[in-house]
């Protein structure tokens, strides 16, 4: 199209319109329609004769240099820009003190320090630093943005931000980047990696970004000591209050304190449902230590506990599974309540509990932790302590078949109590092989300058045991040693050097002590639950430790504890698949199964 | 046109240095080019590497009369007037030190009144080295502010030595490919 305007001017033909380049600012005034034209040509430059018709003059389409191809824009000269974004929280002000005044005080008394290991040496190859990641249900931008920009976990430690006392090993620091940024996360690493450290870090990482202003932590009520201990190592910036005994001062702290961190044990969860009900009671993350404490479902420490109102919900436990899968799904009630409904089959579990659960065995970490050595010492019973067994055996199986269709479990339980009693002493002489091999041990222990720690399922074995031992200078820790003694016995036992061995009942010394300067672990007896026995274990074979722990298990032949060693580990194995990774799985003896410990002919009546 | 091109300040024009050089606050700014254009991403920290504020802007794509007008300012008037300057300016955090991964950014101290650094810049004789005991890289700041160097051995020091100042910029493009995924910059334009 060209525009529809005639002159006569020879040098000015229509193409030269086509090359005009108008630049987008440039004012097309001349053009505009509502200008007039000067079209006043002299006469002499060219003959009307050349027209056919009058000269005429219009302007059809004015606008046409303001359109293509007339104007050929070749851009803008201003640039535009805009932006978007986000302000993250901001830390409370009073855990933000100068790098200099960190931790400056001392270790809390009576605290195990430990000289780590040395990391293996990588080879100089510089590992990729633990970031802490967004989870695939993190939905909003800035929640993303807000863990992406998260500084690495290794330079966190690594600086004054956050002081620890000891250097944390791969494992631990993705441990924290794994609990951190998750709302349902149930940490079941085995027990003695070092499951309460990472979550106070994990704890202490979240109040220091301001993304939780308040915490719970719900502990069975002989480790609320130990926790407080452990916070002021790992946490000292952290303030922490422990709920009172007093029930209403008890209210006062649920309702009106205001500290970051409380600490309750399940006990008293379980007697404060009411006021935990009050809509006032909320908590930004809720932790549970020994969290298959609410493995029963319909136990009220459950109900009371999967009710407090909490933005996070986290539980920390070595035996997700102790005796079934519905141990989990409970568990997980708590966790992410609904996710996992309670009749999810077995083959599902694991898909839907899978992104909130890390677990780590310590054979998985084995290059940073040392050996830890079980050995099952099968020892015959001396004369007298079979004499003794044989009978109290017949004889129990005579009066169980005697009692017909009135038999019940308790019934074979006694005789099982009562035949593992044997197994570790004589009645009547006080013979007993477990002992005679345990003092040859503890004297080589002792010899090499170790350290030892021996579990039994009763008080009165231990108390034999500590005399027999005398020279060794035991130390007795188990329920009937008064709360406030525990402590100084456990600081003794770390301290003296002459004292090398503790002795602990299962029940007392097996959960949340740290005994990592020793290297033997004794058995005298076993525990029904493999789980208890290895929590036991553990309180030496854990973080810290320096040394290969060995583990002694003292097993008499031909006894009921060698059926029951028997029982548990086919039992162990059926449980291997249904937590990713695990190692050993523990269960306890059902009705049928200790029944059928005995060649017994009687059977309770059912139903 | 709301700016022009200018070369960089003389020294004695410059913005005086603001602010108490501790507690810390620290400006990562990274300057990214792609075929969007090019765009620029601002992680505010405190000195212990704990992300503060994050703001990024649209990409910007210089045509050719831009191009050919800017001329040889082109890339310091993106990377430091239009997106360095915009993105710190909009960020309520105001840093005591910037750090960039671009050196065109170092212009960006004849424009604010704060101290700037770039990590991994080619040797030149506008730089000045600055030890690399904090920084897993180079770093280096512009020779024309050379007297800048007592204030940021100053602001560096009260940065904690644990923090590498490499190591934000690979935060900040994975948040920035992140916020882009998420058609943040779609709506921000």
């Amino acid at each position: 199209m060209r525009p529809d305007v005639t002159d006569d001017d020879p040098g000015r033909t229509p193409d030269d319109f086509d090359t005009v380049d108008v630049l987008e600012f440039a004012p097309l005034a001349a053009w505009s329609p509502t200008h007039d034209l000067d079209l006043a040509f002299a006469s002499e430059a060219h003959s009307l004769a050349r027209f056919d018709s009058p000269l005429g003059v219009g302007v059809k389409e004015a606008r046409l240099l303001n359109q293509t191809p007339w104007v050929r824009t070749l851009g803008r000269l201003d640039f535009n820009i805009s932006t978007e974004g986000w302000k993250f929280p901001a830390p409370p002000t009073d855990l933000v003190r100068p790098p200099a005044q960190r931790l400056d005080s001392s270790k809390p008394a009576g605290r195990e320090v430990i000289d780590l290991p040395t990391l293996p040496d990588d080879g100089g190859v510089r590992k990729p630093p633990i970031r802490i990641r967004p989870t695939a249900d993190t939905v909003l931008i800035k929640d993303r943005l807000l863990y992406l920009l998260q500084p690495p976990l290794d330079d966190i430690f690594n600086g004054r931000a956050l002081e620890v006392p000891f250097e944390l090993f791969p494992y631990q620091r993705e441990g924290i980047a794994f609990m951190v940024p998750r709302h349902s996360a149930l940490l079941a690493d085995e027990m003695g990696l070092g499951k309460t450290a990472q979550s106070i870090l994990a704890l202490r990482l979240l109040f220091h970004q301001g993304i939780v202003r308040s915490a719970l932590l719900i502990a069975p009520k002989q480790l609320i000591h130990n926790w407080g201990r452990e916070l002021k190592l790992w946490a000292p910036d952290l303030p922490f209050e422990v709920f009172p005994n007093d029930p209403e001062a008890r209210r006062t702290t649920w309702l009106t304190s205001n500290c970051p961190l409380k600490l309750i044990n399940y006990e008293a969860v379980s007697r404060d449902a009411e006021v935990i009900a009050d809509p006032r009671t909320y908590f930004d993350v809720v932790l549970l230590d020994e969290a298959q404490r609410i493995k029963n479902k319909d136990s009220r420490t459950a109900e009371v506990v999967c009710s407090i109102r909490r933005g996070r919900s986290w539980a920390l436990t070595g035996t997700p599974i102790e005796n079934s899968v519905d141990d989990l799904i409970n568990i997980f009630a708590f966790v992410d309540p609904g996710r996992v409904p309670s009749d999810t089959p077995t083959k599902r579990l694991a898909a839907l509990t899978c992104d909130s659960i890390l677990r780590r065995t310590k054979d998985q970490v084995q290059t940073e932790m040392p050996a830890k050595m079980v050995k099952d010492l099968e020892l015959e019973l001396t004369p007298a302590q079979r004499t003794a067994y044989d009978r109290a055996e017949n004889d129990g199986i005579v009066h169980l078949n005697e009692l017909g269709q009135t038999i019940t479990v308790q019934h074979v339980f006694q005789l099982v109590m009562r035949l593992k009693q044997i197994c570790n002493f004589d009645p009547l002489t006080g013979e007993s092989a477990k002992l005679e091999q345990l003092i040859t041990d503890m004297d080589e222990v002792a010899a090499n300058g170790r350290k030892a720690i021996i579990f039994s399922q009763w008080v009165e074995p231990l108390e034999v045991i500590a005399k027999a031992l005398g020279k060794h200078n035991p130390l007795l820790y188990h329920g009937r040693v008064p709360q406030k003694d525990r402590t100084p016995i456990l600081d003794r036992f770390k301290a003296d050097p002459d004292a090398h061995v503790i002795l602990m009942t299962y029940g007392t010394g097996s959960v949340g002590l740290n005994l990592q300067f020793t290297n033997y672990v004794f058995l005298f007896d076993r525990w029904w639950n493999p789980a208890v026995e290895d929590q036991a274990i553990n309180r030496a074979h854990r973080i810290g430790q320096q040394h290969p722990v060995t583990v002694t298990r003292f097993l008499c032949e031909s006894t009921i504890e060698q059926r029951i060693a028997g029982v548990l580990e086919a039992k162990r194995k059926v449980f291997n698949d249904l937590i990713a990774n695990a190692e050993k799985p523990a269960a306890m003896l059902t009705e049928d199964e200790i029944f059928g410990l005995f060649d017994l002919k009687a059977r309770p009546k059912r139903g | 046109m709301n700016d022009t091109p200018h070369a960089v300040t003389a020294k004695s024009a410059l913005p005086a240095l603001a602010g108490p050089a501790s507690p810390a606050v620290v400006g990562f700014l990274s300057i990214v080019t792609d075929a969007s254009g090019v765009f620029g991403g601002y992680l505010v920290t405190n000195a212990w590497g704990r992300p503060l504020e994050f703001r990024l802007s649209t990409a910007v794509q210089p045509n050719r009369v831009q191009q050919i007008l800017y001329g040889p300012t082109l890339t310091e008037y993106l990377h430091a007037e239009l997106i360095g300057k915009t993105l710190i300016e909009k960020t309520s955090a105001q840093p005591t030190i910037v750090v960039t991964d671009s050196p065109a950014a170092l212009g960006l101290r004849a424009r604010l009144g704060v101290p700037v650094v770039c990590v991994n810049a080619p040797a030149s004789d506008d730089l000045l080295p600055l030890p690399a005991g904090r920084c897993t890289a180079t770093l280096s700041y512009g020779a024309k502010f050379a007297d800048d160097r007592a204030a940021l051995d100053d602001r560096l020091e009260a940065i904690d030595p644990a923090v590498d100042l490499a190591e934000p910029f690979g935060r900040i493009r994975e948040a920035m490919a992140e916020a882009r995924k998420m058609g943040v910059t779609n709506r921000a334009a």
